[in-house]
């Protein structure tokens, strides 16, 4: 277990919780009215560098947080984080191939991880689907989360990155 | 062998996540906002709340000039109807000042007392939620400052939602938008009574045996029961009838503009138990034109456009 790895990544995990939900999120910068998905970006970030289990776990908080500090019961980012992370664990040695797989691995991932919490909302009640707009909010975060991926991904790399990538058995 | 115990360890470890998280779902659902669920809420807001304070307000220039530019084309477009809706206001307010006057005087007959004279709190919006998904804002003041469940929240627009969740020194306010969010009104021109649900980005009007048509630009508000009577909710964007007898549904533009909220203030001194016991002591008072004010229950409309204000808490 690398503590100092695992230690930086939840900081940084909380620092992204506190940006997505004061600085982004619904009525404050949300161009065409989505905001991006800076949590799972640096959640998706630091699971390139941590092992498996602390990298499943760190999804799992992150998403507990943000259900914690959201208005959606409680569990359903956590349930959408967790299998995002689980997904790009599962590839994540494919990310040597360069920023264009990484930024459509994190795409598709937040694609996967709103479509997730949008069909686990809707079993538990949520009203997602009485309107278009589950689709802007699905979609959108994915590209802006794109862009954020650009700054964010280097940042991750600098501080916990190291020379050699973990595989799926590391 | 090695990396297959390793993927086993991992899958199973996220099955296990994913369990939890189901379960935690469940509780947090049937126990309706109560339960472990708020305490752990509690506990992450407090923790959260001085740092989303701070950042909320070091990044306020920046966001506020952010959003600006991103919503230049729309102001702009703004900017001419509003000119145009300016000056047809201003031969109407001529109109306006005598109907004002009558109105005043009619508010002094019937011993009616505006939203405005019931007490507030002043409190400032330091986070909203965790997603475009979450139709909630959360603000600086909780329970220790007078706040409790189910409270209005209001600008001086007009309506902003109402309390769902309140902690000591914050609470959670779920916007009039929500699609779980029903309110009873009254279309202040015809009087006709209905309810008003949100549609995340806009706002639906549905108006049971509908006598007259709802007009455009017809301003409505509160009906009573569990919101003050007579707050501001917005105006009809499209005129509709009730054509096939069935009633009539139309679209309502919100007074308020959810990406412009900053300070509200919170409605204290007023909740459905009050007004029901009110009723109760005096029977004789005009509330009769009420709707269905004796029944604050989760859900108790009665299809006829008479039904409780009804926010779903089953969260």
């Amino acid at each position: 277990m690398r503590t100092r790895e695992v230690g930086i990544s939840l900081l940084l995990v909380v620092l992204a919780v506190v940006a997505q939900t004061a600085v982004f999120g619904d009525g404050r910068i949300d161009p065409l009215g989505a905001s991006p998905a800076i949590v799972l970006v640096v959640v998706l970030a630091c699971a390139r560098y941590i092992d498996p289990e602390p990298a499943l776990l760190l999804g799992f908080t992150a998403g507990m947080l943000l259900d914690l500090l959201g208005g959606a019961p409680l569990g359903l980012w956590a349930m959408a984080y967790t299998v995002s992370v689980y997904i790009a664990l599962r590839f994540r040695s494919r990310a040597d191939d360069g920023p264009v797989i990484v930024g459509l691995g994190v795409v598709l991932l937040t694609l996967i991880a709103h479509s997730l919490f949008v069909i686990i909302g809707t079993l538990f009640g949520e009203r997602f689907f009485t309107s278009t707009a589950v689709i802007k909010d699905t979609v959108l975060p994915a590209f802006y989360n794109l862009a954020v991926a650009a700054v964010v991904f280097p940042i991750v790399s600098r501080l916990i990155g190291r020379r050699r990538q973990l595989g799926w058995t590391t | 062998m090695q990396s297959f115990r390793r993927f086993d360890r991992t899958t199973s470890l996220m099955i296990g996540l994913l369990v939890i998280s189901f379960l935690l779902a469940t509780f947090d659902v049937r126990s309706a906002g109560g339960g472990i669920g708020t305490t752990m809420r509690e506990g992450v807001q407090t923790l959260f709340s001085p740092l989303q304070e701070v950042t909320s307000a070091a990044t306020r220039p920046a966001v506020g000039f952010i959003d600006a530019l991103s919503d230049i084309a729309a102001l702009r477009e703004e900017n001419d109807s509003l000119r145009l809706e300016n000056e047809e206001l201003k031969t109407e307010i001529e109109q306006f000042t005598s109907i004002q006057a009558d109105l005043e005087h009619l508010m002094e007959i019937n011993d009616l007392e505006a939203p405005d004279d019931l007490p507030t709190v002043t409190a400032r919006i330091v986070s909203s939620g965790t997603s475009t998904f979450d139709l909630v804002r959360f603000i600086d003041k909780g329970s220790n400052d007078g706040i409790s469940l189910g409270d209005a929240v209001i600008d001086q627009r007009g309506l902003i939602g109402r309390v769902d969740e309140v902690f000591r020194n914050s609470a959670r306010v779920r916007l009039i938008f929500d699609p779980n969010v029903t309110i009873s009104v009254q279309d202040e021109v015809t009087s006709q009574m209905g309810l008003l649900t949100g549609d995340n980005d806009t706002l639906i009007l549905r108006v049971f045996n509908a006598e007259e048509p709802v007009r455009e630009g017809n301003v409505i508000v509160t009906a009573g029961s569990r919101f003050p009577p007579g707050i501001v909710v917005g105006t009809v964007k499209e005129t509709a009838a009730d054509d096939a007898g069935f009633g009539l549904d139309t679209e309502v533009m919100a007074a308020i503009n959810p990406t412009r909220l900053d300070y509200v203030k919170v409605i204290v001194g007023y909740s459905p138990l009050d007004a029901e016991d009110e009723e109760r002591a005096e029977p004789e008072e005009p509330v009769a034109d009420e709707p269905a004010d004796e029944e604050p229950s989760e859900d108790s409309s009665d299809g006829e456009g008479n039904a409780d204000t009804t926010i779903e808490e089953a969260r």
